[in-house]
C-alpha cells in the first residue's frame, strides 16, 4: 500500500495569454459617429447609401417648399409667374382663417377662442398639486362644458335651459379658480365661509351645503350679470375647419368615455344578458369600418325616427362618432380593468362595498389612471378619423383645405394646402403621441 | 321570506334588472321598428331585397369580374366585394413585407438607418390616412404624364396618370393539365414533409428530402406544362392610339389607395415587429450564439419564432384594421365596396337599410371569418403551458 510508485500527473504550468487591449474610448461626437455610423466597411457603405437617397429627397421638397417657394401673392397666377417650380404658399395663408375656423362669420371667431381657452383653463388645475378631488373637476368638464360651449359656439337666444346650465358651468370654473388662489394662499376656500352660518340651522351637511349654496349664489349672480348678452346665432351648417374638427373628435372622446365604461363592465358582468348585450354592440361596431357607420348614420338614421323630427347633420355625426368611439373605448376600459388585482375587488367586497361603489370608488379610479396613455392614444386615432367626415360633406379641415383648389383665385392649387394641414396635424399628434409616451413611462415608476 | 329579504337577494335582484333591460331593448326596438315602418309606407319603399335583381344601370370604372350596366345590383354587390377583397389582400400582403423591412431597418446598429425608419413612422403614422390617400391620388398619380408620354419599364409595365399596366397571363384550355400537377405538387410536397418529419422523430435520423423532392416536383410540372403545349403566354399592354391596350392595368385611384394604405399599415406592422424583438431576452440571442449557431440560424431558429408569437395577435388585428380601412378609397372614387353599394347603389335606389345591412354585414363576416381562423392558428403556435 506505502507504495509511492502511481506517477503523479504532471502538473502544467500556467500561462497566462497577454491580456487584451483596453476598449478604444468611443466618446465624443466624432467617436460616437464612428461607433454608430462607420464601424465597418458595410456599415459605412450603408450610411453613405442611405445619406445619399436622403439627400436626394429632401433637397427637392425643400427647394419646392422654401427656397424656391412664393410667400406673397394675390392669385395662383401670380404665383406661377413668380415662380412656376415653387410651392405658392400665399392660398393657404390667405386661406388660414378658413382652414382654423371654416365659415364661421369672422367677427364672431372670438367665442370660438374663448369656448376653448375656457375648455383648457377647466382642465389645467388637473396639472396642480395641491389641488384636491380632481376626479369631480374632470368629471365637471365632461358633464357641463358641452353646455357653456354650446352656449357660445351655437348662439341664439331661445334657449333657456342651455343659458342656465352654462352659468352653472361657468360658475363652477370660477369658484374653481377663486378657491385654487385661497388654497395657494393657504386660506379658506369659499365654501366653508358660509359652514358656520349654515350649521345654525343643520349640522349635518353643512360642509357640502355650503359649497352647493355657494355655487348657487354665483350662477344666479352671472345670469343676472349676463341675461342681456345676446349671441349671433350661428348655424351648424357654417361651422368648420379645425374647430369642428376639435368638436367632433373632442366630443366624441368624452362621451366615449361614459359609453366605453359601461359597456366594458357590461361585457365583464355576471348577467348574461347584459353580457351579450355588451358583446354583441362592442364586436358589431368594431368589425365595420367607420366610414359605413357614418353613411348608415346620415342615411338610416333618419328614418328610426318620427319624420317630424329634424336631425342636423352634425347631430348625426356625432351620434356615429360617438358609439363607434365607445365600443373602442371599452375594449381600452377592458385592458385596464383586467391589470386590477382581483384583490381589490375581494377587498371592497369584505368592507361591504355594494357593486357600483366598488367600481366608482376602487376600480374604476384605478383602471382609469392607469389607462390614461392609452386614451390619448384613442384620442389620437378619433382626430385624425374624424377626418373622414369630409366624405359625408361636412366642412372639416381636409374639405376646407380641398375647397382652396376650386376658389377661383387659386383654382387647381392641390398640393400645399395638403401638404399644410399634414404638417399641422403631425404637429398635434405627434406631440400628443409623446405625451402619452412620457405618461406611461411615469406611471410605470411608479 | 319578507319583502326586505326579497328586495336585497342578489339572484332575484339581478333577474329583475336583467329582466327590465330585456324589456327596455324591446321597447325601444319596437319604438324604431314602428317608426321605419311608418317611415317607409311614406316614403312608399317596402322592405325587400328585391332590388337585388334589378338592372342597375350604371357603370362602374374597373373590375375584376366582368361587369357591364345592364347588370344587376347583386352584380354590383359582388363586384364591390371582390374588388374591396383585391384591394386590401395586395395591401396585407406588402405592407406586412414592408413593415417587417421597417420593424428591422428600427432594429438597426446603424444610427442614420435607425432613426431614418423611426421618423418614417412617426410621420407616417401621424397624418391622417385619408389626408394620405388623396396627397397621393391628387398629388403623384393625377400629375403623371399621359399614356403617351408615360412611364416604361422593359416594355412590359407601363405607369401614366390613367393606371398601371402590366401583362396579363392568357391561360388556355389545356392549361388544367398544369394547375393539376401543381396541385399534386403542392400535395405530394407536404405529405413528403410529413413524412420526413415523422421518420426523424422515430429514428432520428436525418433524410434531406426537401431539396430532391422540390426539384422532382418542380421537374414533373414543366415537363406537363411542355407536354400539353406550353399552354400560356402573356398579354402585353401595347400603345395603340391614345390608350394602352391587352394586358391588365390598375387604375390610378387604386394605386393611389393601394399605396398610401401599405405605407401607412407599414408603419404601425414595423412598429409590431420592433416590439415583437425587442421583447426576446437578449439571453436567448446569447445562448444561440453560444452553442454556435450563425446569426440567421439565430433569427431563424430562436429569435423568430419566438417573436411570432407577440407578433401575430397585434398582426391579426393589423390585417382586420386593413380590410376595414380599404373602405377609404371610397375618397378617391375607387369602386370598392362602399362606393359602388353604400354610395352609387343606395342613391339610385334609396333602400338605405337594407344596403347597410348588406355592406356591414360584409365587413362583419370577413372580420368575423378573419379573426377566427387566425386564432385557430394563434392558439397553435402559442407555448403550450
Amino acid at each position: 500500500m506505502g507504495n509511492q510508485s502511481i506517477s503523479k500527473p504532471e502538473l502544467l504550468e500556467f500561462i497566462p495569454k497577454p491580456s487584451r487591449l483596453p476598449a478604444v474610448p468611443v466618446d465624443g461626437f466624432i467617436g460616437r459617429l464612428k461607433k454608430h455610423l462607420f464601424s465597418n466597411i458595410w456599415n459605412t457603405l450603408l450610411t453613405v447609401s442611405v445619406f445619399t437617397l436622403l439627400f436626394m429627397l429632401i433637397k427637392p421638397f425643400l427647394d419646392w417648399a422654401i427656397f424656391d417657394a412664393v410667400w406673397s401673392a394675390s392669385n395662383r397666377r401670380e404665383c406661377l409667374n413668380a415662380s412656376p417650380d415653387g410651392a405658392c404658399w400665399p392660398g393657404v395663408i390667405q386661406w388660414f382663417n378658413g382652414l382654423i375656423y371654416g365659415r364661421y362669420p369672422n367677427d364672431q371667431q372670438w367665442r370660438i377662442n374663448l369656448g376653448f381657452g375656457l375648455g383648457i383653463l377647466w382642465l389645467v388645475p388637473l396639472a396642480f398639486k395641491r389641488v384636491e378631488q380632481k376626479i369631480l373637476i374632470a368629471l365637471s368638464a365632461i358633464t357641463l362644458f358641452p353646455f357653456l360651449a354650446n352656449f357660445l359656439f351655437l348662439g341664439g337666444s331661445d334657449n333657456q335651459f342651455n343659458y342656465i346650465v352654462a352659468c352653472v358651468g361657468l360658475a363652477y370654473l370660477l369658484i374653481l379658480y377663486i378657491n385654487i388662489g385661497l388654497i395657494y394662499l393657504d386660506r379658506k376656500i369659499l365654501g366653508e365661509y358660509l359652514e358656520p352660518l349654515i350649521g345654525r340651522f343643520y349640522q349635518r351637511r353643512a360642509a357640502l351645503l355650503g359649497r352647493l349654496l355657494c355655487w348657487l349664489t354665483v350662477t344666479v349672480l352671472l345670469a343676472f350679470l349676463f341675461q342681456n348678452l345676446t349671441l349671433l346665432l350661428v348655424e351648424v351648417d357654417s361651422w368648420g375647419g379645425l374647430f369642428l374638427t376639435l368638436i367632433i373628435s373632442g366630443f366624441s372622446i368624452v362621451m366615449a368615455l361614459p359609453i366605453g365604461i359601461l359597456l366594458a363592465l357590461g361585457r365583464r358582468s355576471h348577467m348574461p344578458v347584459f353580457r351579450w348585450l355588451s358583446i354583441c354592440t362592442i364586436e358589431l361596431v368594431r368589425s365595420v369600418p367607420l366610414i359605413t357607420v357614418l353613411f348608415m348614420s346620415v342615411t338610416m338614421l333618419p328614418l328610426f325616427f318620427p319624420n317630424t323630427m329634424e336631425l342636423n347633420k352634425l347631430v348625426q355625426v356625432l351620434v356615429a362618432v360617438c358609439v363607434f368611439a365607445g365600443a373602442y373605448m371599452a375594449e381600452t376600459v377592458r385592458g385596464g380593468l383586467q391589470g386590477i388585482p382581483p384583490g381589490q375587488f375581494e377587498a371592497a367586497k369584505s368592507v361591504g362595498l355594494g357593486y357600483w361603489y366598488t367600481m366608482a370608488f376602487i376600480i374604476l379610479p384605478q383602471a382609469l389612471r392607469a389607462m390614461i396613455p392609452n386614451i390619448v392614444t384613442s384620442f389620437i386615432s378619433l382626430f385624425k378619423d374624424t377626418t373622414l367626415v369630409s366624405i359625408i360633406g361636412l366642412f372639416d379641415i381636409m374639405l376646407m383645405a380641398r375647397n382652396i383648389s376650386i376658389d377661383k383665385n387659386w383654382l387647381g392649387l392641390h398640393t400645399e394646402p395638403l401638404i399644410a394641414i399634414s404638417i399641422l396635424f403631425f404637429i398635434f399628434c405627434y406631440s400628443m403621441s409623446q405625451y402619452s409616451h412620457r405618461l406611461e413611462k411615469k406611471l410605470k415608476n411608479k | 321570506m319578507t319583502a326586505k329579504e326579497l328586495i336585497y337577494d342578489s339572484a332575484i335582484r339581478a333577474k329583475v334588472t336583467q329582466g327590465l333591460a330585456i324589456l327596455i331593448v324591446f321597447s325601444t326596438g319596437y319604438y324604431l321598428y314602428s317608426n321605419i315602418v311608418n317611415n317607409l309606407h311614406q316614403m312608399d319603399l317596402p322592405f325587400g331585397f328585391d332590388f337585388f335583381s334589378s338592372t342597375a344601370g350604371f357603370d362602374i370604372g374597373w373590375s375584376i369580374v366582368p361587369y357591364d350596366p345592364s347588370m344587376s345590383y347583386g352584380r354590383v354587390y359582388l363586384v364591390g366585394i371582390t374588388n374591396t377583397l383585391i384591394l386590401s389582400a395586395l395591401i396585407i400582403l406588402f405592407s406586412t413585407l414592408l413593415g417587417f423591412i421597417v420593424g428591422i431597418m428600427r432594429l438597426s446598429r446603424n444610427l442614420l438607418v435607425a432613426q431614418l425608419a423611426r421618423w418614417y413612422v412617426e410621420f407616417v403614422r401621424n397624418v391622417p390616412l385619408l389626408i394620405q390617400i388623396v396627397f397621393w391620388f391628387i398629388v403623384v398619380f393625377s400629375t403623371l404624364p399621359g399614356p403617351r408620354q408615360g412611364y416604361g419599364f422593359l416594355n412590359l409595365f407601363f405607369l401614366n396618370n390613367r393606371g398601371f399596366y402590366l401583362p396579363a397571363p392568357v391561360f388556355e384550355a389545356n392549361f388544367s393539365w398544369t394547375l393539376m400537377a401543381i396541385v399534386f405538387a403542392a400535395v405530394g410536397s407536404f405529405v413528403l414533409c410529413r413524412w420526413s418529419r415523422e421518420y426523424k422523430r422515430q429514428s432520428g435520423q436525418h433524410k434531406a428530402v426537401y431539396r430532391p423532392a422540390l426539384f422532382a416536383l418542380l421537374v414533373f410540372v414543366t415537363i406537363i406544362f411542355i407536354a400539353t403545349g406550353k399552354p400560356l403566354h402573356w398579354s402585353v399592354p401595347t400603345l395603340q392610339g391614345f390608350n394602352f391596350q391587352d394586358g391588365f392595368y390598375f387604375p390610378i385611384a387604386f394605386m393611389a389607395a393601394f399605396i398610401s394604405m401599405t405605407i401607412y399599415r407599414s408603419a404601425t406592422i414595423g412598429e409590431m415587429v420592433r416590439a415583437g424583438i425587442q421583447s426576446i431576452d437578449s439571453g436567448q440571442r446569447e445562448a444561440a450564439t453560444a452553442i454556435g449557431f450563425s446569426r440567421f440560424k439565430t433569427l431563424r431558429l430562436v429569435v423568430i419564432p419566438q417573436a411570432a408569437r407577440a407578433i401575430l395577435p397585434p398582426m391579426i388585428n393589423a390585417w382586420l384594421t386593413t380590410v376595414k380601412e380599404s373602405s377609404l378609397a371610397v375618397a378617391v372614387g375607387f369602386p370598392e365596396l362602399v362606393s359602388v353599394y353604400m354610395q352609387t347603389s343606395l342613391n339610385q335606389t334609396g333602400r338605405a337599410i337594407e344596403i347597410v345591412i348588406m355592406v356591414m354585414g360584409f365587413y362583419m363576416i370577413t372580420s368575423l371569418l378573419i379573426s377566427f381562423l387566425l386564432n385557430l392558428y394563434n392558439q397553435r403556435i402559442q407555448l403550450q403551458e
